[in-house]
Formats: structure tokens, sequence, C-alpha cells
């Protein structure tokens, strides 16, 4: 295994419950999202795009379909791979990842192996752009020891978020967790490049303190700030969405859609990959009486009814007469002839059955949704 | 060990030259906006558990390359067997119209040598059908043929097709052109492995000649067993039966047969799915990965990213990948291929009887 500068931890083992049916049989990173992709191509593909090679991938919840999606990491165009790294036994025994800081201690042995100058921890279930590559850079230019990502969000919101607080050269000092009365506007996105040997070293105390609840944001780096590191922001502009509750992965979804989207998947310098090699469904199909209007559409969908403003995934149907409006087909999501889908989430290869309502034009209701392989009949 | 091999000659060429096919090979035309001829042939033999496929190469073969790759689509990057390569005839020497040119197939007897397989399945890359080869192992094994033939009866009049005398399922002789309801041979025949290296040294005399042709005289001497397909077949050697077969694709019962059931495997790439704006009007047609819709398709194939600005309109046309089509343009009864832009205001029209081509740009 040879030397590299940045390698990626990218942790993908969160149940994600907040979304409800949506994560019932599978890992959040493995959700399906914006037609044809699942949520880890998001941080996948940055890696790919600022040239990391390596991904090890820290996996715990419902993994069969994370797994397999993952493959070897080829789709992503990793050269040396993806590595998949559940929790695992040892002489000494074995436990679940206790929190985000554990599941990258019990793979430290990971880390050593591919022996890099810096380590990249990603979340592997929110959405952005992002060039890791130039984080690294500001990481270096400022001889940091740990640069954290934030963004600034409304000082109104503020207190919702983990924010940090730096000086004019960008060091920070201070780690606010959700306060009251908030000194900083910008929140931390969860992914930080550590210099390798701090890491490991932070991480191994960390471990043998009992005390720790073995996050990074609610441990490693208040301790880190205390101990007087080099702690640095890497202040991030471009669309960073979290997309772990059923409001926020429709309105993001949502956000995918017009003339001039706030998440452009058609941007050409940053491209999202996916593992496309199991999917050779022909273009999508569109009937005679078809009516589309602001949607995007997979390979191998068929719509004979109306689609409007809407994601309609891969392999999903719109029947003859029905209507999907404001809403997002997961999937193989099959919408019967006549049923009517109205701001709302269809999981994969449920079946909304003929002349069913599902969801409502009512603003002020919640947005209707459903998990995976099930049936919306009448009576529901 | 498997029971089969495969062989595909996808070095055929067209007898009437089509802008389509000036810039590559029949085997890789474009088909149904996203894959290209050489995919059906592949994905069937795949499908049925041929792990061993080689294919013989056109003289013009960077997109066919391109295409296949290493056969990683396809299941073919193994460590025991795979995709294999083969050389065709030097250009100059492959004759046009022949599917199984004998001097092709001799060229490579060390794969045929090289496994120990009871069959290979020998198929040409100009139709599209998906078919189970298992059920022409299991009639070829049951009538003790030396070659069986897939084959089914003319929709239409072909000049490029080719057709079987047939007599109670034995066939007697062959000849180019398929008139209505004729035996039409698919380009597709299953032989036994040593039958065939043994054919192959029968006529190395002539080997200048289509195994089918060589066979002329022997009929009576080889046991010929036409087996009939029931499913969808469509051949696509010129341009008014490539767009025929395209347009067949507007039917989501004929889809469903030729990718639902078994599935055909193409070139994965990175397409985002595709885009429709407000305003945007399609119906009866099929949309490939990153398109962009602003304008109106009706009854055509668009191929991967293909733009459709506002006030542009597509009707009755396949546009192959990456052309653009500008605003105000309007493209009707046409083939457009590859990469073109079609100007703001153009108009690109031929007639249903005459399907206008605009060629690869």
């Amino acid at each position: 295994m040879s030397k590299k500068e940045l390698l990626a931890m990218l942790l993908a083992g969160g149940q994600g419950s907040r979304l409800y049916d949506l994560t019932k049989d599978v890992a959040k990173p493995a959700v399906s999202f914006g037609g044809k992709y699942r949520i880890i191509d998001f941080p996948l593909s940055n890696c790919a795009n600022s040239g990391i090679t390596a991904v090890g991938v820290l996996t715990q919840y419902r993994p069969y379909l994370l797994h397999s999606y993952l493959g070897t990491g080829s789709a992503w165009n990793l050269e040396d791979g993806v590595a998949i790294l559940p929790p695992y036994a040892t002489q000494t025994g074995g436990a679940w990842y206790a929190g985000t800081a554990d599941a990258v201690t019990q793979n430290l042995g990971y880390i050593e192996m591919n022996d890099p100058d810096y380590v990249i921890i990603l979340s592997g279930d929110a959405l952005c752009r992002m060039d890791y590559a130039d984080m690294l850079a500001t990481h270096k230019a400022n001889n940091a020891e740990l640069t954290i990502a934030v963004m600034p969000v409304p000082w109104e919101d503020a207190s919702r978020f983990g924010l940090l607080v730096a000086d004019e050269t960008g060091r920070i000092t201070e780690f606010q967790e959700k306060p009251p009365v908030p000194k900083s506007n910008l929140a931390s996105m969860g992914i930080y490049i550590f210099n390798t040997d701090l890491l490991i070293n932070e991480l191994r105390l960390d471990d043998a303190n009992p005390e720790s609840s073995h996050d990074f944001g609610g441990d490693i780096i208040p301790k880190l700030l205390a101990d007087g590191r080099r702690l640095y922001t890497y202040k991030f502009e471009g669309f960073w969405r979290d997309v772990g509750t059923i409001a926020s992965f429709h309105e993001t979804s949502m956000e995918l859609l017009g003339e001039k989207p706030s998440f452009d998947l058609f941007e050409k310098d940053f491209p999202i990959m996916s593992n496309t090699l199991s999917l050779s469904y022909p273009p999508a199909y569109f009937g005679p009486d078809a009516n589309v209007d602001d949607c995007i559409v997979g390979n191998g969908s068929k719509i004979y009814g109306d689609a409007i403003h809407s994601i309609v995934s891969i392999d999903s149907v719109i029947g003859k007469g029905a209507v999907v409006k404001d809403s997002v087909l997961l999937p193989g999501a099959i919408v019967k002839d006549g049923a009517k889908v109205i701001n709302a989430i269809v999981g994969e290869n449920s079946t909304i059955e003929e002349g069913v309502e599902f969801g409502s034009a009512d603003a002020g209701k919640d947005y209707a949704f459903c998990g995976n392989n099930v049936v919306i009949g009448k009576e529901e | 060990m498997a029971k089969a091999i495969g062989l595909i000659t996808a070095n055929y060429s067209t007898k009437f030259p089509s802008p389509l096919t000036d810039s590559r090979p029949a085997a890789s035309i474009p088909f149904l906006g996203r894959y290209r001829a050489v995919d059906f042939a592949l994905s069937n033999m795949v499908n049925c558990g041929i792990r061993t496929v080689g294919m013989v190469m056109p003289y013009n073969y960077r997109s066919l390359i391109d295409h296949v790759g290493s056969g990683r689509e396809w299941e073919l990057t193994r460590k025991s067997g795979g995709l294999f390569i083969l050389p065709g005839s030097a250009f100059g020497t492959s004759r046009t119209g022949s599917r199984f040119l004998l001097r092709d197939l001799a060229h490579n007897k060390v794969f045929l040598e090289r496994d120990n397989a009871d069959l290979v399945a020998v198929s040409a890359c100009n139709w599209v059908y998906n078919v189970d080869y298992n059920e022409i192992f299991a009639a070829h094994e049951a009538s003790g043929a030396d070659i069986t033939v897939l084959t089914q009866a003319a929709r239409d009049k072909d000049v490029d097709v080719c057709s079987f005398d047939v007599v109670d399922g034995r066939v007697k002789g062959i000849k180019h052109g398929a008139a209505f309801g004729d035996t039409a041979f698919l380009d597709c025949f299953v032989v036994g492995r040593e039958k065939l290296l043994e054919l192959l040294d029968w006529y190395a005399a002539n080997d200048y000649l289509d195994l089918f042709e060589a066979l002329a005289g022997d009929y009576d001497r080889v046991n010929v067993q036409a087996y009939d397909f029931e499913g969808y077949a469509a051949p696509i050697f010129n341009k008014d039966t490539y767009f025929k077969a395209n347009m067949d694709m507007l039917d989501p019962k004929i889809t469903h047969e030729l990718f639902s059931v078994r599935p055909i495997a193409t070139k994965a790439h990175d397409n985002q799915p595709a885009k429709f704006v407000t305003g945007a009007k399609v119906s009866n047609s099929r949309i490939s990965g990153s398109c962009r819709i602003y304008g109106t398709v009706t009854n055509s194939i668009l191929g991967r990213g293909v733009v459709v600005e506002k006030g542009a309109v597509v009707d009755n046309a396949i546009v192959m990948q990456g052309c653009t089509i500008k605003s105000g343009a309007k493209v009707e009864y046409a083939i457009v291929d590859r990469n073109n832009v079609v100007p703001e205001g153009t108009e690109i029209k031929g007639t249903e009887a005459a399907i206008f081509i605009q060629a690869k740009a």
C-alpha cells in the first residue's frame, strides 16, 4: 500500500432515524436521492474530484445495500479503492462504534496501513459539492493541526448548531455547542482535516478516557482547543444541506429543479458519479398523453400521466391519468392509473394503488412519505 | 466448465454505405439513445451464462473498443475466460455483406481450440433481439444438428437480410435478401466447437466465402436446423430498418420484452437524470440521461446529453448523443448523428418515405 497525502474516512454508519421508514431497511448514506444517486455518491464524488484515491467507509447500521453499492469504489474512479470498515472483533473482544471518534479509533490500523500525512473525516449523509483539496491547501497554509469546515448560517438559527468562534486569521478560539447566545454564526459541517500524528495520538487518549463519549464535536475538538492546538476554520460558502429529516430531504430534492437550481446536477466541473454498472434501463418513456413540467426523470421510468415539479427516479412509473406533483418518486416507485401524489416521498419499489390520493396540497400539512417495498391502498 | 463459449463477428460492413456507418462499424451504431448494436449480441451471450466471448473486430474498431472496453459492464472482466478481442480480416479484404467470413473465423482458430466447451454460440450484431441461448442449446442437442440457426419469418422485405430454404426444419439453402414471410436468418447460430473447427478445415481453401455460402453445396451433408425465434427481432442493416426499429421502441410492450425480461447491458456513464423545465412538451418519446429539454419533443428517440432549447421542435426523429437543437430549430423525419448543433431557426427535414440523415459533426 503506497503512501498517501490525504486519506478520507467517511462516517456512514448512522441510522438516520429522523428519516423514519426511508431508512428502515437501508443506512442513510444509501438512501436514494436526485433521481439516480444515493446520498453517499456526493461525498464520494467530492473525494474523487478532489484527487483523493482511497476512502475508508465506516459502516454499521443496515449495511448490505450500502456495501454492495460501494463495491470496490471503482465507480467513483477511486484508484486505491473504497475500504468497507464495519465494527470487527480482536483478541480482546469487539464492540459497536460508540461515537464518531470511536469509529475512527477502531480503524486506526487502516489509517496506519495507508500512512497518510493528513486524514479528512467526512460525513456520509450530507449533500454538498466541496473541493477537499482546497481545504487541505488552507490547512497547510495555516500550518494548522486541525481544520474544520464551517459555513455561515443565519444568526437567528445559529443556536441550533455547533458553532466555532474564530479570530481574523481563521484560528478557532472557542467552540459553542448549540449555545443560547451565539458568539458566531459559523456552523461546523462535521468535516475535519487532521494531521495524522495528532489524530492518532488524540484518538488513543480519548479511547482511554472513560469520561469521553467518543465524539469529534463533543470530546476531541474541545480538548484540542483546551490544549492550545492550532485549530483553524475553512469557510465554505457553497451549497450544503443535511438531508436528515423528511422535510429537509424533500426540500433539498426540490432544490435540484428549475432552470437555475440551487444545486445543479449538470455542473460540468465537479461531476457527481454513481455506481451505474447494474442500471441498464432504457431511456425514460413518455406516453402519448404525458405531461412533464419542471422535473428530472431517470432512465427506465415510464410516464403516462402528469409529472409536475417532481423527481421521477429511475425505473418508476406514473400511470395514465395519475398526477405526481411537488413530490419525489424513489427508484422503482409505481403510481398507478388515476392516483395522485402531492407533496410526498414514495419509497423505492413502493406502489400507490389506482385512484389513491397520497399527500396533500395543503401547505400546512407535513410531507407524506412511505418506506421501501410497500403498497399504499385506498384504506390507508 | 461452461457449456458454451461465444463468438461475435463484429466486422460486418454494410453494403449500402450511409453517413451513420462512415465513421463507425455497424456493430457500434447507437440504438435507442444509450445502447449500441453490439450490446444485444454481448448481453444475450452473458445472460445465458457464457463467460468467454471472442469478438472479431472490424478494421475501424475505435468506437467499438471504446464501448466494450474490457467487458466490465457484461461481467467479462474475469481471471478465466472473459472478453477476447480477436483480429478480423485486414482492411480491404473483408467482404461486404458477409457476416461469418470463413477467413475471420479461421484466423482465430486458437480461440476455439484453447477452450474445451462443447458448443459455440456465434452471433453478428446487426439485429435487435433478446434471446435465451439455453433454448437454442436445448434444441440443438435434441435435434442432433451440426448447426442450429436462429430464424424468424420475415416481417418485411429486406434485401440485406439473408434467408434460408427450409424443409421440415432443415436448411437446404441460403440466399441474400428476404421477402415477407421468408425464413429470415437472425445472424446467430449454435455449433459444436469441434464441428466448427472441422468445418473451418474443410473450407480452408474457400476462406473468402461466408460460412453459409461455403455450405451451399453441402446442406445435405451438414445438418443445419432452423430454430424459430418467437420474440421481437428487428434487423438494423440500413437507414430505413434502423429508423423503424428505433421507433418500435416507443411501444412499451416491445421494450419490456427487449430490456426487462433479461437485461441488456451497455457502457456505463455518469449521466444525470434527464431534465425538463416548465414549458417543455414531451410525448411518445424516449429521452436518455443528461438530456435537457426546454422545447418540444414528439415521437422521437433522444440520445444522451441532447439539449432541445426553448421553441425548438423535434418530431419523428432520432437525435444522437451530444446534439443541441437550438431555439426555433426544427428536426423532423430525420436522424441527426452525434454532436451536431442545429442552428437557430434551421429546419432539418425528411419525409416518412425518405428519412434525412445529418452526418456526425
